[in-house]
């Protein structure tokens, strides 16, 4: 294996990578608000990208207006699934609310399916296939645009969480909820404003992933690995989320050059069953002790 | 009246192969398996509150377990298939309830998940034994003499072994464990501090789970009579907790009752693939949403004023059974 090749294939990893970070992400602002893990974000994504698609096939508009329908959409279904079912489960334990995205991820495939078929469908490309040459390594161009289009959109995060006063609100009642609503922040606001982010989030990893996973149903499914990704950072931690998205895409495209072909596909599982095993609180998570 | 209602019930179960179509013996058995698989998911999820979704995971261990003993024993009889089913998933169980100890809530539930993607995984690779993704015959069950060949034979086979496994569990919840087990869902700290060996007892509920399932599993096997590991996906566990959601997390008869309704309604809607995940979604949320305890409290509020019983308090969480 030369160094060109092994450059290539961690860039690869590096792009899988941050769609990973991406998802991993949107499951961590969510999480931080309501406490829960929302199983239908991978859903949610493919809807949203639909949405953008379906705009797409009747007017060839620009990608970057496509991209923009994708994120309206994903804003809109955010805001309605947080002020239609979660609002109401406000009281719920996490247990409820893990069942209750659990059933809209099994409503939102299902109705996907309806709408557009279980197919799958070529999604355009912002991104070019020559490759480009760097020296010796050859990079596909669409590796390198996924890199800066995620990295752009979580400095834009880090921006939004550290600059703005919404940002340190969402901060705040991922601390400490009732400390947040002694000080006057609307708890209320920051969970819409959370579950929006998140969907916005997760509707950008979608058009940067679909040209290369294919547009389908079923293409929700890659958010598993932003679960991974999540954990192996740190669950609840972003930098976390980051370190683990970008971890998880390296070693599992590694990973075949010196593993069995035969365990391929349980590569992120054993990571994260290793990552449980090992050290629970994630790469950057803090060990926390539940208070009685 | 109580006893009435149970002696029409068995006598129902007992009759049911003489009075219906060969089909509905055959969805009748599956309703038991799938019954037997929801309390074991149960007592784990309901009554300890570690949720799985790793539960199609034991279920295919103990049905290739019990497939793969009475292939290579021809002639044991099935308590023996069953057996080697319910000990190999137990293990199963314990192998991985002790790691998961250190886990809770959303993790737990990632783990489990994991857990349920390697079974099949190690299904497809350990194809020597497990014939992979070209599935495996399972031969008749056989007791004795007689060879288990007939929807019929098979169905009081179910019918036996869930009656058993019922009992077992009605009686486990109301003894020392299923108390300790209770007092864990509601506050790991306060029954540590009433003296109970928490991680003792959260290993054995993952125990006896896995057990229930491993059961389940085997008689899965002879029921179906051809295992495939595509058939024990994520979904499958997915419609394990929309059984216990649906029946109401933490009671018996609240298991039973989710699974037999969806199973019926998972058949119903075979023809219409599409639409299966979309109601069994919109069960899963409305159950949440408007019918927290399932079924089983539903039932409970609608006699209790009947025999003079308090009505349960609005948005109380209702109690286990």
């Amino acid at each position: 294996m030369t160094t060109a090749a092994l450059v290539h294939v961690v860039v690869s990893g590096l792009a899988t990578g941050s769609i990973y970070a991406l998802m991993a992400l949107s499951l961590v602002i969510v999480y931080n608000a309501t406490r829960t893990l929302n199983f239908a974000q991978g859903e949610m994504l493919m809807v949203s990208t639909f949405a953008g698609w379906t705009v797409y096939a009747h007017v060839k508009l620009p990608l970057v207006v496509v991209m923009l329908i994708a994120v309206a959409a994903a804003a809109l279904l955010g805001w309605l699934i947080e002020r239609v079912i979660i609002r109401h489960a406000i009281a719920a334990t996490h247990f409820d609310l893990l069942i209750i995205t659990l059933g809209l991820s099994l409503v939102l495939r299902a109705a996907a399916g309806l709408a557009w078929t279980h197919d799958e469908f070529p999604f355009p490309s912002f991104f070019g296939t020559r490759p480009i040459a760097l020296g010796p390594v050859r990079l596909a161009p669409v590796s390198l645009g996924i890199v800066g289009a995620s990295l752009t959109l979580m400095l834009g995060l880090w921006a939004l969480f550290t600059r703005t006063r919404l940002g340190r609100a969402m901060r705040a009642v991922a601390q400490n909820q009732r400390a947040a609503r002694l000080v006057g922040i609307s708890v209320e606001r920051v969970y819409a404003a959370s579950w929006v982010l998140a969907s916005v989030v997760g509707a950008i990893a979608g058009v940067l992933i679909a040209p290369v996973i294919f547009l389908s149903s079923q293409m929700g499914f890659v958010t598993i690995n932003g679960f991974i990704a999540a954990v192996l950072g740190g669950f609840g931690s972003m930098p976390g989320a980051v370190v683990g998205g970008m971890l998880l895409g390296v070693i599992e495209n590694l990973a075949p050059l010196y593993l069995p072909s035969s365990i391929k596909h349980s590569v992120p599982f054993l990571m994260l069953i290793a990552i449980l095993l090992i050290r629970p609180a994630g790469v950057l998570g803090r060990v926390t002790r539940p208070k009685v | 009246m109580r006893s009435l209602t149970l002696a029409m019930g068995a006598a129902g179960l007992l009759l049911w192969p003489w009075a219906a179509p060969r089909y509905f013996v055959f969805l009748a058995s599956l309703i038991v398996v799938n019954a037997i698989v929801a309390i074991g998911l149960n007592l784990l999820s309901g009554y300890t509150n570690q949720l799985s979704f790793g539960h199609a995971g034991f279920l295919a261990v103990g049905a290739y377990t019990a497939a793969i003993v009475a292939t290579r024993a021809p002639g044991a009889p099935v308590v023996v298939a069953l057996l080697a089913a319910a000990l190999v998933t137990a293990l199963v169980g314990l192998l991985l309830g002790v790691p998961c100890l250190r886990l809770e809530g959303l993790y737990l539930a990632m783990a489990t998940l994991a857990f349920g993607f390697v079974v099949v995984e190690a299904i497809l690779n350990l194809d020597g034994l497990t014939r992979g993704n070209d599935g495996l015959r399972v031969p008749a069950a056989r007791l004795g003499p007689w060879a288990l060949a007939t929807d019929g034979a098979r169905y009081y086979l179910v019918l036996v072994v869930g009656a058993a496994m019922v009992w077992a569990a009605l009686n486990l919840v109301r003894t020392r464990t299923g108390r300790a087990l209770l007092a864990i869902r509601e506050s790991e700290v306060a029954a540590q501090a009433s003296g109970i060996h928490v991680a003792r007892y959260k290993t054995l509920a993952f125990v006896i789970s896995a057990l229930y399932t491993g059961v389940a599993g085997g008689l899965f096997a002879f029921v179906v009579g051809f295992l495939s590991p595509d058939a024990f996906d994520v979904f499958l566990s997915v419609d394990f907790i929309a059984m216990i959601i649906l029946g109401g997390l933490g009671s018996v008869p609240g298991s039973m009752a989710g699974a037999a309704v969806l199973t019926v309604l998972n058949d119903s809607l075979a023809g219409f693939q599409n639409y299966r995940p979309l109601v069994f979604g919109a069960i899963l949320i409305a159950s949440m949403l408007f019918m927290p305890g399932g079924i089983a409290s539903a039932a409970r509020r609608f006699r209790a004023p009947l025999a003079g019983h308090p009505r349960v308090a609005p948005g109380s969480r209702p109690g286990p059974e």
